[in-house]
């Protein structure tokens, strides 16, 4: 047997079945239903905001249904695990499934970078709700992110930063800053940029450490954080490594502010840390609480779709209902392959939930999209003190 | 249970080289054309929901097989426990992606550099800790595995926890392009490597080498006794099977086009070495079995996404109590002539005939 | 590089230190017996330990009806908790321990199967029974709340001795020693060292090999119960996975001390646990791991065997 020759065969075969599925997709004039991948972390460390993102979705998926439009449109679930190698084996699947026109997701920066080769491979139009590292649309790096197709509702982490630095240090007179990371793209992404919104406001940085999420043991970082002499203890991560560090430098004698990122926005933060830890913790986020920002009607339609009775304490639902909307936007416009639909994104106004109108720069970022709002824990439960 | 790979073995040594040749070459034939296997209609209950089946049998089947090829020389030929295989498949990724991203060098020049970087790190892990027995030796490439993942987690100059993207795809060979759409190119390069590996392989095991692992593997202080230089022997499996790992590691990140540290973790050595246990210690085709099926499994039942790795772990328990020596197990009994062999089966009817007649009287 | 942290807080360092070291010496003690007796890394005891930790986390709060928010118990209630929690979490990682044994090791060691065998059997339990514990718990942690005030015992120039922490070192000692002596004056303990120290021979003996082993396993998850109550007294949280990173910890000190050593695991646990407060305090914690395994790297070249090892073993992979 030649080898080459099989391999040359084999090829002009498999250029035969990309090609005839390329063809099959702009032969489809006006299809009667599209799909669309909700690639998100459904199992694994983060499911839990995968879980709360698929709330808004289902909200604004059930809307669209209610309108009984001429294009049905279903999600297609595709889990990446929030993990690097999970992601782009599923980005891929994306890329070459015909009938999936645009991907929403995913909610982790790390995921989302992973999947960028696969999508563009595809040419998919992508909308992120919740992937907030700042590089994902850096416009001098748009060989290596998601340059032109990749688009999100959220605020990136440089503007989050900016209100972190300062609402961190908010009513403390002469602060003296200690922050910690958890290693995470998030964690040090955040981490970095706040770093230098520290440094711009001339605020005193006494000490830094990173320590891997998933650690149980905080106490030797907590005696540290104490010898450092700080009043203001800054956390770059996630909800459950929050609490546990909360609870060590209690434990330590620590007395200061202690603040963190979106990351941290969750119920399970206070119901890991307990209330008495967990309050008078302060919180920023690029996003408007749900139950806030929608309307009595709208909320109504949450509860129908999901089951669920409140929105509170979920994250990120807005911004899934938000970047949802964009897609169906586009849809209902009549728009139905991936080329169509990423012109659109590029070209088109859309309204948020509360009404505003927003579109999207040529990197993917959000014009005129939420502000960064300011939590703090009071009496075990999560209040919106409205912008940072 | 009856031995497969004796009955293989058996089959194979009794055809003639011509008969062989054209095995290997419908074998090899086939094998090509796995990349069709999901789309061709009477094939196609292997084709994976919800991730590409080309894609998949790049990473993970091709890489694991690969891999646990390479695993299989330290582990299965010389009986060294390594736990930390995944360092140098991450040293091979982070090779290419550094140098496919920061110099002019393409994929193709980059593969022996991590090949060559991969076997540097074994040596010098080897020198020192090779003289460690059993599971001392075990305890420090585990160490190892952390170290090297944590390493370059803690460095900021290899993006630290962001990993570095936009790794190049090899340049086009034979006018075939390498790119994300074109899995089975990918396939095919990683089926030309392992082939390639099992080529080495099998002329290493009736070389010198190979008498002098299965002399350590069987007992070092014999082997030592009989006069094999013990630590050069262990320096070469480990550096050999290391190369192995750094270029899984190398067309790895040209696959996925970004490297990260989270998916270098010691969960994956130890996948590495369940697929070499599994599939049947010491025996290639055992491995590439285990390999495999240990791959391939949880993609193509991803869609009961949330108990796949359960029903992993599930199979891992029952096989290994079903068959404890892996499901094609190394061969018992070397170099039988053909003599030898009649003289075996001769026996072996004889005991039959006196058990059955054995049977008999008791029944009675 | 902060060495100054070291002058500063050295005594807080110290106690968190030998807290965790402690926990790391019961832990290791499960490895170390099972080790002697097969010669394997028992790879599911990370899982046991984890099952331990569960368990006193559902006593808290489904038998005695703990919420986060619920203020700390004392008194006679206080102790009684505390018991039940610990009898509960040796229960459970004993019975774990044993069970683990008949479905792994059992088996395949009546078939005279190589022992990467069982360790495969081995990996593929700790993934059945992580696996299991994340479907129920949703890959969430679970924390646990608080029961004992922990208020420190006294302060000197604001370093104070914590009650857990006193806790824990000192019934982590008392478990040691009990079952230090156990191996070393009990029946069943000299059987035990018997078949550790050749199985041959203690059958040729006629020692009872499956029930010496057996009991190996229940008395080390016995042990690493104790240290899943420790564990969630001192850092109050578990999830799936936990085991992952306290197996590895507890692995490594059992090495350092020398596997099969029950005394090298009290001193490789201490020596660690120590090891890793302080390193994490001059280096960062990022760099804990790294600094771990380089100990342990250099110590071995010193002494192949640990620091207090077993005489020279086969390389029977």
């Amino acid at each position: 047997m030649n080898l080459t020759t099989k391999r040359t065969l084999g090829a002009a075969a498999a250029v035969a079945i990309v090609l005839g599925s390329v063809v099959a997709t702009s032969a489809q004039a006006a299809p009667k239903s599209v799909s669309i991948a909700w690639q998100n972390a459904i199992t694994g460390r983060n499911a839990g905001l995968g879980a709360d993102e698929l709330l808004g979705a289902k909200t604004a998926l059930y809307e669209y249904n209610k309108t009984n439009p001429a294009v049905k449109v279903t999600f297609v679930n595709e889990d990446d695990v929030s993990d690097a190698a999970s992601a782009s084996a599923v980005a891929l699947s994306e890329a070459q499934n015909p009938a999936i026109v645009g991907v929403l997701g995913s909610c982790c920066s790390g995921a989302t970078k992973a999947s960028f080769p696969a999508w563009k491979s595809g040419r998919l139009p992508i909308v992120s709700m919740s992937a907030t590292n700042a590089d994902l649309t850096n416009p001098k790096l748009p060989q290596s992110n998601g340059f032109p197709f990749f688009h999100r509702v959220v605020p990136t982490d440089d503007l989050q930063s900016v209100a972190l630095a300062r609402f961190a240090v908010k009513g403390v007179s002469s602060p003296k800053v200690y922050y910690i990371d958890d290693q995470s793209t998030y964690g040090s992404g955040l981490r970095d940029s706040t770093a230098a919104a520290f440094k711009k406001n001339g605020t005193t940085v006494v000490g830094k450490d990173t320590i891997a999420a998933g650690t149980a043991d905080y106490s030797s970082a907590a005696s540290k954080v104490v010898a450092s002499g700080a009043n203001v203890l800054v956390y770059f991560g996630y909800y459950s490594d929050a609490a546990k560090l909360k609870k060590a430098v209690d434990l330590a004698g620590f007395k200061g502010t202690f603040a963190s990122g979106d990351g941290t926005l969750d119920n399970g933060f206070i119901t890991q840390a307990g209330a008495a830890s967990a309050n008078g913790t302060l919180i920023t986020a690029p996003t408007v609480p749900f139950e806030l920002a929608a309307s009595a009607a709208i909320l109504k339609d949450f509860t129908a779709a999901t089951g669920e009775a409140s929105p509170a304490g979920h994250a990120y639902v807005t911004e899934a209902y938000d970047a949802t909307n964009t897609f169906l936007q586009c849809i209902t416009e009549g728009h139905t392959t991936r080329a169509a639909i990423q012109n659109c994104l590029q070209t088109e106004t859309f309204s948020s939930i509360k009404g505003s109108k927003f579109t999207f720069t040529r990197y993917g970022d959000v014009t005129g999209g939420a502000p960064v709002g300011g939590f703090v824990v009071k009496n075990g439960v999560l209040a919106y003190l409205g912008n940072a | 249970m009856i031995n497969l790979r004796d009955k293989g073995a058996e089959i194979w040594e009794g055809w003639n080289k011509p008969t062989r040749t054209a095995f290997a070459a419908i074998v090899i034939f086939l094998a090509f054309l796995i990349p069709f296997a999901g789309t061709f209609p009477l094939t196609s209950f292997f084709n994976t929901p919800l991730v590409s089946f080309q894609a998949i049998l790049v990473y993970p089947v091709g890489m694991y097989i690969l891999m646990a090829l390479g695993l299989n020389i330290v582990v299965g030929k010389s009986g060294l426990l390594d736990l930390g295989y995944v360092a140098f498949f991450a040293i091979g990724a982070y090779t290419a992606a550094i140098f496919g991203t920061k110099t002019s060098l393409n994929i193709w020049e980059i593969l022996p550099l991590g090949m060559g970087f991969a076997m540097l790190a074994g040596v010098l892990l080897g020198l020192p800790t090779l003289r460690l027995r059993g599971d001392y030796l075990a305890i420090v490439t585990m160490g190892f595995g952390e170290i090297v993942r944590i390493a370059v987690l803690n460095t900021p100059a290899d993006g630290g926890p962001n990993g570095i993207p936009g790794v190049p795809n090899p340049p086009a060979l034979f006018g075939q392009s390498f790119d994300l759409l074109n899995q089975s190119h990918f396939f095919w390069l990683v089926l030309v490597m392992i082939l390639a590996v099992v080529w080495m392989v099998r002329r290493l095991s009736v070389r010198r080498p190979g008498r002098a692992w299965e002399a350590i593997r069987q007992d070092e202080d014999v082997a030592l006794l009989m006069g094999v230089p013990i630590l050069r022997y262990k320096i070469w499996s480990f550096s050999i099977g290391a190369a192995v790992g750094g270029a899984a590691g190398v067309i790895f990140a040209s696959q996925q086009m970004f490297v990260a540290p989270q998916t270098f973790t010691f969960n994956v050595s130890v996948l590495i070495l369940s697929c070499v246990v599994f599939g049947g210690m010491g025996n290639i085709w055992g491995v590439i079995l285990g390999a495999t099926i240990l791959a391939y499994i949880p993609e193509r039942i991803r869609q009961i996404a949330n108990a796949r790795q359960l029903l992993f772990g599930l199979a891992l328990i029952i096989m290994m109590n079903l068959r404890p020596e892996g499901l094609l197990p190394r061969k018992k009994r070397e170099h039988l002539s053909a003599q030898e062999r009649a003289d075996l089966k001769a026996t072996r009817a004889a005991l039959k005939a006196s058990k059955k007649s054995n049977s008999g009287k008791a029944s009675k | 590089m902060n060495f100054s942290v070291v002058g500063t807080q050295f005594f807080p360092l110290l106690i968190n230190g030998l807290a965790l070291g402690f926990i790391y010496v019961l832990i290791s003690v499960g490895y170390t017996m099972v080790y002697g007796v097969l010669r394997l890394i028992n790879f599911a005891n990370s899982e046991i330990f984890m099952l331990g930790t569960f368990a006193t986390v559902i006593v808290t709060r489904n038998v005695f009806h703990f919420t986060i928010d619920t203020p700390t118990s004392h008194g006679g209630k206080l102790i009684l908790i505390l018991l039940c929690c610990l009898l509960a979490s040796m229960a459970v990682s004993a019975i774990a321990a044993v069970f683990v044994e008949i479905i792994a090791y059992r088996r395949l060691r009546a078939k005279g199967a190589n022992r990467l065998g069982s360790l495969i059997s081995a990996i593929g339990t700790s993934i059945v029974l992580s696996e299991a514990v994340r479907l129920m718990t949703h890959s969430l942690p679970v924390s646990d709340p608080r029961v004992l005030a922990k208020f420190n015992l006294f302060t000197i120039h604001g370093v104070g001795l914590r009650i857990d922490q006193l806790l824990v070192i000192v019934f982590g000692a008392a478990c040691f020693v009990a079952v230090d002596r156990f191996v070393t004056k009990t029946r069943v303990g000299k059987a035990i060292r018997a078949v550790s120290m050749s199985e041959e021979n203690s059958k040729l003996m006629g020692i009872n090999l499956n029930r010496v082993i057996s009991i190996t396993f229940l008395v080390g998850g016995l042990v690493t119960g104790a240290a899943a109550f420790m564990y969630e007294t001192v850092y109050e949280t578990t999830v799936f996975d936990v085991g992952f990173n306290m197996g590895i910890a507890a692995f490594t000190a059992a090495v350092l001390g020398g596997i099969g050593n029950l005394r090298g695991a009290f001193y490789g646990g201490i020596a660690l646990g120590l090891a890793e407060e302080f390193f994490s305090a001059i280096l960062g914690t990022q760099w804990k791991a790294i600094t771990v395994f380089t100990v342990l790297v250099l110590v071995l070249l010193v002494r192949p065997n640990g620091l207090f090892g077993e005489a020279v073993q086969q390389s029977r992979v």
